[in-house]
């Protein structure tokens, strides 16, 4: 009798953290779909340059130059493995490159 | 991990789509969602050919999904003790088993790209019930090529937000989650449970 109590209160547990884990990953879903058309994209140290410039409408020439790499359209490489050849750490060249938007942005 | 993840995509392009689909689709816990919409946005800026992503990403999940099916289903006595002491008892297995053959397609399709969470579970409670293993890939493929086609064309649609729409989508996937977890713990608090039909003579 008491193992049914305690399995009871257990799945009403269940029961609540479940509609509270629906509420809360549903609200931050439509909250993030509200912002999405006002923010950029931030920059990640995975993306390329060309993928940060295709994400910010930006032409990636001003972003390679920013960064003082030879411009290369198809220079795939991401954030960090510039940075790594360069001998800078990555949130260097993301100041970098989030100022040189921001620059372009102003214009 | 998931910047590594993408960063190996961004840099090797299908090669690296491909490992890291199986390896996710057998249980590692990798940003796959976000993996295929950043695929759909190099799509879209033309680093990769559309359909070869499609048909890469979906090969590879369904390489996955047969692994962790295999494993569920010949992984030895070992690996099945090691599930029914993860699930408590083999009375669940079998109920396990049982609900594995009534919803077994229609799991399989529907945890490929809607509830894409619980597709390892699914995979490994397929091969441990002895789901038909032909069943299960038809139900396989064309779940997994469903969902690759269209995480990676809203990858192309939102090419310049795949961040916001990766968080989303997982967010989305995490509610439907929560939401069929209170639909089913709901039904057994609320419905009358059924008493199991007795031979034995009542004293």
């Amino acid at each position: 009798m008491k193992k049914i109590h305690y399995q009871t209160i257990a799945v009403i547990l269940a029961f609540c953290l479940s509609i509270g884990a629906a509420f809360f990953f549903g609200y931050r879903a439509s909250s993030m779909a509200r912002q999405m058309r006002r923010q950029n994209e931030p920059i990640r140290a995975w993306m390329s340059v060309p993928f940060v410039a295709h994400a910010h409408h930006t032409d990636p020439t001003i972003l390679f130059q920013a960064i003082h790499v030879p411009v290369n359209p198809h220079d795939r490489r991401p954030i960090r493995e510039i940075a790594r050849e360069e001998h800078v750490p990555p949130a260097d060249l993301i100041r970098d490159l989030q100022s040189a938007l921001d620059k372009a942005a102003k214009k | 991990m998931g910047e590594q993840v993408l960063a190996a995509l961004a840099h090797y392009g299908l090669p690296a789509l491909f490992a890291i689909v199986v390896i996710a689709a057998i249980g590692i816990p990798l940003p796959v969602t976000l993996l295929l919409i950043v695929t759909g946005s190099l799509a879209e800026q033309g680093v990769m050919n559309l359909g070869v992503a499609i048909g890469v990403s979906s090969a590879g999940s369904v390489l996955g999904d047969q692994i962790g099916y295999a494993i569920g289903r010949w992984g030895g006595d070992a690996l099945q003790a090691r599930f029914i002491r993860l699930l408590g008892s083999p009375e669940r297995l079998r109920r396990i088993d049982d609900k594995a053959k009534a919803w077994g397609g229609a799991g399989v399709f529907f945890s490929r790209w809607l509830v894409t969470p619980l597709g390892p579970w699914i995979n490994l409670a397929s091969g441990a019930a002895k789901y038909s293993w032909i069943r299960f890939t038809v139900w396989d493929v064309l779940g997994e090529t469903l969902g690759c086609a269209l995480y990676i064309a809203l990858g192309m649609v939102f090419s310049d937000k795949v961040q916001a729409v990766g968080a989303i989508l997982g967010d989305l996937s995490w509610a439907l989650v929560a939401v069929i977890a209170a639909a089913a713990l709901g039904w057994k608090l609320f419905m009358p449970r059924q008493e199991p039909a007795s031979d034995s003579p009542s004293r």
